[in-house]
């Protein structure tokens, strides 16, 4: 009984999950903020938006609801159009000035 | 039944040809000499007089019930329809003017001769016609009113028709936007109306006006009073007149003497089932329009134009008819109305013939002694002098004589009213014996002998006028009431005021008589043989007193000097200061303060907008931080 409870105490809780998920988005948010190559934001994006569905399904797990593996899957859709969409910008941006840098992007400043 | 359908639609034929005619006439300006378009003018404006005529004689058999005639509904609710009417009023109307654009016509086509806008003076005059049977052959105020402006515009263009002019181009202006004040209080009239009746038609109007309150119909007049000031030029609404005589003598005759400016007193007689109700309506035409007759009639007597003496005469004897109006008795006012437009006409025309003759010469100075050079001219204007005088049997003598007893039959003040309008008449005839002797007797030292009767396309229709000038009295005298009897539908529900009978009338025609003679005597006396230069003035110490009032009638009692420096200079100075104050920093200032604002504030907020991504990210995280310290924070909701 003893030996069991102490198997049940290291037992992987859903905060764990949630709290890799959290150090996941922030590295995400901070690489955003930190890097200016534009490839690294996109990956550091597609972290974030790892990390939010890691979230999803841990929480769906918690509370025994199936809704959040669902929209999961559409996080993941969105990802994959958006990686579509924003690996083509990022390739035009290197053909006009042949480097990634968003920081010379700054055209639309007030 | 035959005789019924026929004149249903028939005299909307005389209604509707001048303005085909003008029509026509625009279209073919360039092909058509002044022969050809004297030829399309006078037989459309000769048949639009016959359709007129029979009209008239069936409405006659018909015993003078009356004819409505709805083209069209415009509205259901409130009613609104355009609509005509052939009754006793507007059936003397439409003869008086289809006739007298006839006559005047044929004068103008030798008057206008060699003119190089020939052929827009009578596209003008057509349409004035036109626009003038529209305002007296309407069933309702909205037609009346479409003509009551429609005048005011061919008003406008016949004044100014020689618009080169600067006086001629001022004095169309001035004409329009004394109007304007006038039909300001028109149309608002009209919409009390509406607001009251729910309709425009005069029956239902006039019919149902006792289900409306006597002080609603006193504003109702009132407006409608204001309107009848502008257009019939009385006081104080009066100047644009005079500087109407800017325009061609012939439309002078017809526009401002004969039809137009006797609309207001048309339309007030229209409305006379409504205007009975109210006494201080009354009171006031009848006040108003004895300052009028007595502020014109003394203006005109030291005047040297030859078409301002008349055009300050015209004010006048509206200014009689409106008294006529105010003391109850419409068919004398129509009477005068009838008689004046002849007379009157005939005195223009005589003018016009004088001026033509003249070379264009208006300035009565320089006349004098033109009777034997032009005896046809001078005696149709002697007839048209004794016309307007009052002395019988010509026609101004019963009209003017008719109105003088009405006003002394109301009694009470009116008693004083007839004696201020005596002293009127005994002013008319002072200045109109004057202004013929200045013409055509008196010797002011020029040569004439050049100077050759006018054209036979003159003289005849002068001749015409001035046999009308003597017999049209005879159509209501106080042995023949055809008048009352033309108009007896129209007047059905109201209160005339009847003639004193007997003696009394006997006398007051004596004491009328009496006046228009005295006044012609001592017309001869100063201007015939010149009675003031064989006496000593000094003498008599009247030397200042009669250049005073030679001054003070010339200068209209320097009324025009008082609206041009109050009305017209304050107005100018008012504007301007608006202009500043108002327009440049009330409303220029908020306007242009909300762009700069915008402009500011933009300036500011656009800063947050650097265009680097990452800043961005910085903000979307701050604002993400936020919401979860806002969530954390909120307490649960139970629900």
């Amino acid at each position: 009984m003893t030996r069991r409870k102490e198997i049940a105490m290291l037992e992987v809780t859903t905060d764990w999950y949630l709290s890799l998920a959290a150090i996941l988005f922030t590295i995400g948010f901070l690489g955003m903020m930190i890097r200016k190559n534009a490839l690294i934001m996109f990956m550091c994006i597609e972290l974030m938006l790892n990390a939010v569905n890691l979230t999803f399904i841990s929480a769906s797990k918690h509370f025994g609801q199936i809704e959040g593996q669902v929209f999961v899957f559409f996080v993941l859709v969105v990802a994959a159009a958006e990686v579509v969409v924003g690996l083509a910008i990022i390739v035009s941006i290197f053909r006009k000035q042949s480097s990634a840098s968003v920081d010379v992007l700054n055209v639309a400043r007030g | 039944m035959w005789q019924e359908v026929s004149l249903d639609f028939i005299f909307l034929l005389s209604i509707f040809l001048p303005f085909l005619t003008a029509i026509f006439l625009f279209l073919n300006k360039k092909l058509f000499n002044e022969l050809m378009t004297n030829f399309f003018t006078l037989n459309a404006a000769l048949l639009s007089f016959a359709i007129a005529a029979y009209s008239f004689v069936v409405l006659a058999l018909n015993k003078f019930n009356g004819v409505n005639i709805e083209l069209f509904q415009w509205i259901s609710n409130p009613d609104i329809s355009i609509g005509f009417t052939l009754d006793g009023l507007s059936g003397i109307m439409l003869i008086l003017v289809t006739g007298l654009s006839f006559v005047i016509q044929l004068f103008s086509t030798s008057y206008m001769e060699k003119d190089e806008n020939y052929s827009n003076y009578f596209i003008y005059f057509n349409f004035f016609v036109f626009s003038m049977l529209l305002l007296v052959m309407s069933s309702n105020f909205l037609v009346m009113f479409f003509g009551w402006e429609l005048v005011g515009l061919s008003s406008y263009l016949l004044i100014s028709f020689w618009s080169k002019k600067p006086a001629a181009a001022k004095a169309g202006n001035k004409a329009f936007v004394i109007n304007r004040v006038g039909d300001f209080g028109f149309l608002i009239g009209l919409m009390i109306i509406l607001d009251n009746f729910n309709t425009f038609d005069f029956y239902k109007i006039l019919n149902n006006s006792n289900e409306v309150s006597e002080n609603t119909i006193t504003l109702i007049s009132l407006f409608l009073l204001l309107g009848a000031f502008g257009k019939s030029a009385q006081f104080p609404l009066f100047s644009w007149l005079p500087d109407a005589m800017e325009g061609p003598t012939p439309a002078s005759a017809l526009i401002h003497a004969a039809t137009m400016v006797t609309a207001g007193v048309f339309m007030l007689v229209r409305i006379s089932p409504l205007l009975q109700h109210s006494n201080l309506a009354s009171l006031l035409i009848t006040v108003f329009g004895l300052i009028t007759a007595l502020l014109a009639a003394f203006s005109a007597i030291n005047q040297y134009d030859i078409k301002k003496v008349l055009a300050y005469s015209t004010i006048s004897q509206l200014g009689f008819m409106f008294i006529a109006i105010g003391a109850g008795a419409y068919v004398a006012a129509i009477f005068h109305l009838v008689t004046h437009a002849f007379f009157k006409a005939l005195l223009f025309l005589g003018a016009g013939a004088v001026i033509h003759s003249m070379h264009h010469e208006q300035d009565i100075r320089k006349m004098g002694g033109l009777r034997k050079q032009m005896p046809i001219t001078a005696s149709m204007m002697g007839v048209g002098t004794l016309a307007i005088s009052g002395i019988p049997p010509l026609a101004g003598f019963w009209s003017k004589d008719e109105i003088l007893a009405s006003v002394f039959a109301n009694g009470g003040i009116y008693y004083i009213f007839w004696a201020l309008t005596l002293g009127a008449a005994f002013l008319t005839a002072f200045y109109m014996g004057r202004h013929w002797l200045l013409i055509f007797e008196k010797d002011n030292g020029f040569e004439h002998s050049d100077i050759n009767e006018a054209p036979k396309a003159m003289t005849r229709p002068l001749l015409l006028l001035g046999i009308f000038s003597i017999f049209i009295g005879f159509i209501n005298t106080p042995f023949f009431h055809g008048l009352e009897k033309v108009l007896h539908v129209n007047l059905e529900n109201v209160e005339v005021t009847h003639l004193p009978e007997g003696i009394t009338l006997v006398v007051l025609a004596v004491l009328s008589i009496g006046a228009g003679f005295t006044g012609l005597i001592i017309a001869f006396l100063f201007f015939g043989i010149e009675l003031h230069k064989r006496i000593d003035l000094q003498k008599f110490k009247l030397e200042y007193p009669i250049n005073l009032i030679k001054d003070l009638s010339f200068n209209v009692l320097y009324l025009n000097k008082f609206g041009n420096l109050f009305f017209v200079s304050g107005m100018k100075n008012l504007t301007r200061k608006v202009a500043v104050v108002v327009d440049g920093m009330l409303i220029d200032g908020s306007v242009n303060f909300v762009s700069t604002a915008f402009n500011k504030t933009s300036k500011i907020t656009s800063t947050t907008q650097t265009g680097m991504v990452r800043n961005y990210v910085v903000y979307f995280g701050l604002f993400l931080l936020l919401l979860i310290v806002l969530f954390i924070a909120t307490p649960m909701v139970q629900s």
